[in-house]
């Protein structure tokens, strides 16, 4: 256990016994919000539930009409694709906290843009 | 769990934005194609904006009938803008000489669909100087919706002292 480093610990009564499991403190920013989703994580969280409550708490989410409209986490500059990685597996033994960006991805046909686009003349 | 985008009422402008912003679109549009800014401030009731950012080179696609920035662009403006508490608070666009100053379908399809935020058209490649006379649509109750003249007016209110921060956008940061 350590209480004085990096991450923090939190404490869980499991079967009679005392487990000790870090926690990260997860910040994640979306640039039309004027402020970012914090939350606290047990280290075995996975990028999924991280995204998922993120866009949950920005009131967006994927969705398909004629385009199709999905939002990613960012971290570090890097798109994560892998939804089952755990924050433990991602930060490694740092794990003071971990700030994402959520952004949204527009699929339109094969070419994914987040843009204004007029392809008629009609404006 | 949720989040509740606080109501824009008024946007506060410097002085210097219409300009800087044409300043920055006005080379595309001589080469004939669409360009476009991010206008980031902080979100309240009364916004107000302090940067605009023109996203060019890698990331982003300027065409004579469109202009698209890539995620990886909006990523890297999220990274300069989350620490200095600013968020985004218009996309604007250019519309080329002789088209319309009019959100299209796929420009609605494709704006930042967040409560508040503006979608602004400039009119003849920002050879239209004056920002009256540009499209100017705010996003709520799932669409866009244009300002008349008069909301123009009293929404909108330019202020010379307040300060402007500028720069350029790609997919590897933002260069100030």
């Amino acid at each position: 256990m350590n209480t004085t480093g990096e991450s923090q610990v939190n404490r869980e009564q499991v079967g009679g016994a005392m487990i000790g499991h870090e926690v990260v403190e997860v910040t994640v920013s979306y640039l039309p919000a004027p402020k970012p989703f914090h939350h606290v994580y047990g280290e075995s969280t996975v990028i999924g539930t991280i995204r998922l409550d993120a866009m949950q708490f920005f009131g967006v989410s994927d969705h398909q009409d004629r385009d199709k409209h999905e939002f990613f986490v960012e971290f570090r500059g890097r798109r994560l694709t892998d939804m089952t990685q755990t924050l433990e597996g991602l930060l490694g033994p740092n794990r003071e906290g971990a700030h994402f960006n959520l952004i949204e991805q527009i699929t339109q046909g094969a070419a994914a843009w987040v843009s204004t686009t007029r392809p008629s003349s009609i404006g | 769990m949720g989040f509740n985008y606080p109501p824009i009422e008024h946007w506060l402008v410097p002085k210097n934005l219409f300009e800087r912003t044409i300043e920055g679109v006005l080379p595309a549009t001589q080469h004939r194609r669409e360009s476009g800014a991010l206008w980031l401030g902080a979100r309240e009731k009364i916004a107000k904006i302090s940067a605009v950012l023109f996203p060019q080179g890698m990331g982003v696609e300027e065409r004579r009938y469109s202009w698209r920035v890539s995620p990886e662009v909006f990523g890297a403006v999220t990274r300069w803008a989350a620490p200095r508490s600013l968020c985004l608070l218009a996309v604007v666009h250019t519309h080329l000489p002789g088209v319309p100053s009019v959100l299209s379908w796929t420009d609605r399809a494709f704006g930042v669909r967040v409560p508040g935020v503006l979608a602004i058209v400039i009119s003849e490649g920002g050879y239209e100087t004056d920002y009256r006379r540009w499209g100017w649509y705010v996003f709520e109750n799932s669409d866009y919706t244009r300002f008349s003249g008069s909301e123009i007016a009293s929404r909108v209110t330019v202020r010379s002292l307040t300060e402007l921060e500028w720069g350029t956008a790609d997919a590897n940061g933002v260069w100030t």
